[in-house]
């Protein structure tokens, strides 16, 4: 097991009810889990907490051999080595490209810098885009950006939040299978937080349906989506016609 | 254990240094609070008796006057602006804020040289009319006159704040009331004032807080208010514990006054949402309104910023001389000097609590920011009185200190401009501070969360990405703060050392001793300075 998350609970301190409960989910090296849930189901918390952005009320979580968090400790989320691709992108607005690639290989010699940013362009394909800045690319480009941002530093575990909430639907689609690829080409372990099945379905090796902060379910795709057709009633998740408007 | 993970967390640097920021922000108003409840002395027992009840009444005179008066004509002006397109509105949009730059106690001394006997309009009637006057009529040095100068001076709080609410948030219900047909005075009394009372009482109230802190214009025109009252105690009988007494019966007051606002203003705060703003479209006035609006804008700016400015040009001409002296040149050098460097350490500790507040959750990070707006709500000669006794608290200390180390002992702190930087500081953090909070308010938490992903502390992540992100902010900070500092006068008064003269107290100080002329030119300066800075603001950064 790569990744290991122990009976997780939070609450937010002005929040009536705990947001998640008793969370418990475990990762194998190079897997792709769709965490999976509708609005408001504490996807984005689930998240916060396993990239140390938010300090659970209880629980452990592992990452390879290292305890991330538990009950007497907590690592800060710049020492943990995941990275994280934001919804909004949060690319630095005032670096290029190249720059905000290079931002998180500080303590990388010099020489390996270039090397890998090179890399990470290639891999995303767009080694002729260097030089812009964020405002300069399309909605598609920057979130590439921002994937090779989070990669470059080879974190042991990359989390996505709503990695296509702002793009359309063809473009949604296109870039899915994509993801795909380039997280496969890496091997690197990866959580992504979507509310459309048809993303979970195309992504993810496992997917963990959310619900209320909990676990409502876990399974491969065709177990959880699969040829189910209660499936729709017990999942309070949009109808998949409906996520295309 | 848990707890113990969580102090650990927390207590890095920006959370020490807001803690002591906080507290040395703190500790001179508690100063005043613990000795307010000491012995009282005979002199206190006899203000007490005697002339309290004048303070306060006088002090509740101008403060309800001026704050009546301000909120008609901030208002009225900010509708008509807001709503009506006629000649020169563009202009008026911050035409009408330019009063502020001139302080009140400038304006006051310079209507009073406009007004009196060898003033222009009096020797104009002399010369070219032969007609002497009852001096009466032109006598502006009294109660109405001082309810006069601070309104004409200070309604753009009032002004400025209620026309941003209106143009922002006012769109869909004023427009829907023109829609159903509501005339132009019906829309302003149902529906501008009614929606916007929570903006209005907000410039209200720092009008107020204004008019709580004026020392320059009521001891000019020699009326007995608290301040005044806290400077001749003081200064005139020595007696800084009764100064103390005064002090403290102040701050009540203007806690009380506090909490009134929160009371009136109710659960809604005027917020400005930036998203999806629609913006009110004016109505174009014809015919003889159109120029009854024009006339009555035109009517405030030429009281309020165009005849004071004419007059202080013309002193200015007679006086141009004194632009050549060292003398003068020492003074620009002063206020430079001490309004940089309280402007820059006022930009420094905001940085580092606001910062504290954004990233951190919980009791301390939501009262600090409290903390630092404190100061601006009480009075400058207040804050002095505390900085003064506790200071000199402190330096009692050291004393002993030194004379054990076997130096030579001094009083080192209560003497030197550091209490008066330090005054400033205490004063104008709210200023430098509102500007940086709303900075980090636009960028969010994002960026410094997605820079901490990428492995960067979340210092470093200051330094490379938010501070990057929120320099306009910053800066606009600094220049606020920096034009508040040069003006003031009560706090440098007392506070200066010996011989430190500001182009502020040395214009107020050749006022007083009726060289008016001469005083022209510092306070053009200051003026022109903080002019300036106004059309920068919002002239430029609205278009942006
Ligand atoms: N800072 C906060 N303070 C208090 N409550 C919060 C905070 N952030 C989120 N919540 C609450 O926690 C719950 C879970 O929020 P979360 O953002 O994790 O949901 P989500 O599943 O990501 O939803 P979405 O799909 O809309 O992004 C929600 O009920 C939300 O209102
Ligand atoms: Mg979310």
């Amino acid at each position: 097991m790569f990744v290991h998350i122990r009976e997780l609970a939070f609450k937010y301190p002005n929040a009536k009810e705990s947001t998640i409960k008793d969370f418990n989910l475990t990762i194998d090296q190079g897997e792709i889990i769709s965490i999976l849930g509708e609005s408001g189901s504490g996807k984005s918390t689930i998240l916060r907490l396993i990239a140390g952005l938010e300090m659970p009320t209880n629980g452990n979580i592992m990452v390879g051999d290292h305890c991330m968090c538990s009950n007497s400790s907590f690592i800060q989320p710049e020492k943990r080595g995941v990275g994280m691709v934001f919804q909004d992108y949060a690319l630095f607005p005032h670096m290029t490209v190249e720059d905000n690639i290079k931002f998180g290989l500080q303590k990388w010699p010099r020489k390996d810098k270039k090397e890998r940013i090179g890399e990470v362009l290639e891999l995303v394909n767009l080694e002729d885009y260097r030089k812009r800045y964020p405002f300069e690319l399309s909605g598609g480009q920057q979130q590439r950006v921002a994937l090779a941002r989070a990669l470059a530093p080879k974190p042991k575990l990359l989390l996505f939040d709503e990695p296509f909430s702002n793009l359309d639907a063809d473009l949604q689609i296109r870039i899915r299978e994509e993801l795909r690829r380039i997280i496969k080409a890496t091997g690197v372990t990866s959580i992504f937080v979507t509310h459309d099945q048809d993303d979970s379905q195309a992504l993810a090796d496992r997917i963990v349906v959310l619900r209320k902060g909990a676990v409502a379910q876990i399974g491969t795709p065709s177990e959880v989506l699969g040829t189910d057709c209660s499936f729709d009633e017990r999942l309070p998740v949009k109808p998949r016609i409906l996520s295309r408007v | 254990m848990k707890w113990f993970r969580t102090l650990k967390l927390t207590m890095n640097m920006w959370t020490v240094l807001s803690i002591i920021f906080v507290l040395l922000v703190l500790l001179p108003n508690l100063s005043i609070i613990v000795q307010f409840f000491s012995e009282p002395n005979e002199n206190w027992l006899h203000i007490r008796e005697y002339m309290l009840q004048q303070y306060i009444q006088n002090t509740l005179v101008l403060v309800l006057f001026v704050g009546f008066l301000t909120l008609v004509i901030g208002t009225s002006l900010a509708w008509i602006i807001s709503a009506y397109d006629f000649p020169l509105r563009g202009f008026f949009q911050w035409g009408l804020i330019l009063p502020l730059a001139i302080p009140p106690y400038i304006g006051a001394y310079t209507y009073h040289g406009i007004l009196n006997y060898t003033g222009v309009i009096q020797t104009s009637l002399r010369n070219q009319f032969d007609m002497t006057v009852n001096q009466q009529y032109f006598n502006i040095m009294n109660m109405p006159g001082a309810i006069f100068i601070l309104t004409i001076f200070l309604f753009p709080y009032v002004f400025t704040i209620t026309k941003a609410f209106l143009a922002r948030q006012s769109t869909a219900l004023v427009e829907n009331a023109r829609i159903l047909g509501s005339s132009s005075w019906r829309i302003y009394f149902k529906v501008v004032l009614p929606i916007s009372r929570a903006a209005i009482i907000a410039g209200v109230s720092l009008v107020v807080l204004e008019v709580l802190n004026d020392y320059g214009v009521v001891s000019y025109y020699g009326i007995q208010t608290f301040t005044t009252a806290i400077f001749q105690t003081w200064f005139g009988m020595g007696d800084l514990q009764s100064a103390v007494k005064l002090a403290g019966t102040l701050m009540i007051i203007v806690l009380f006054l506090l909490v009134l606002e929160r009371i009136f203003r109710g659960r809604r705060r005027y917020s400005f949402t930036t998203t999806k703003v629609k913006l009110l479209q004016p109505v174009k006035l014809e015919g003889k309104q159109k120029w009854l609006a024009f006339s009555y804008c035109s009517f405030i700016f030429l009281i309020a910023f165009l005849i004071p400015i004419a007059q202080l040009l013309h002193w200015a001409t007679l006086t141009y001389k004194q632009f050549f002296s060292n003398e003068f040149w020492g003074l620009i050098w002063n206020s430079i000097t001490v309004a940089f460097i309280a402007a820059s350490m006022i930009v420094v500790i905001a940085v580092v609590i606001s910062n504290f507040a954004r990233l951190n959750r919980g009791m301390l990070a939501k009262t600090f920011p409290k903390v630092t707006i404190l100061g601006y709500s009480i009075p400058g000669a207040v804050i002095a009185v505390g900085i003064v006794t506790f200071f000199t608290a402190i330096d009692r200390e050291l004393f002993d200190f030194y004379e054990w180390l076997g130096l030579q002992p001094t009083l080192v702190i209560s003497t030197s401009i550091f209490m008066l930087i330090f005054a400033y500081v205490i004063r104008y953090l709210a200023v430098g501070y509102n500007s940086i909070e709303s900075g980090f308010d636009r960028i969010g938490t994002n960026f410094t969360e997605a820079s901490r992903m990428l492995g960067m502390s979340v210092t470093k992540s200051f330094f490379k990405v938010d501070m990057k992100l929120i320099r306009g902010a910053i800066f606009g900070g600094f220049i606020l703060a920096f034009i508040d500092i040069m003006k003031e006068l009560p706090l440098t008064l007392i506070l200066r050392p010996f011989n430190f003269d500001t182009l502020a107290t040395k214009a107020y100080q050749y006022a007083s001793d009726e060289m008016i002329h001469q005083a022209a030119i510092p306070s053009i300066i200051i003026v022109v300075v903080s002019a300036m800075a106004i059309y920068v603001f919002h002239h430029v950064l609205e278009k942006e």
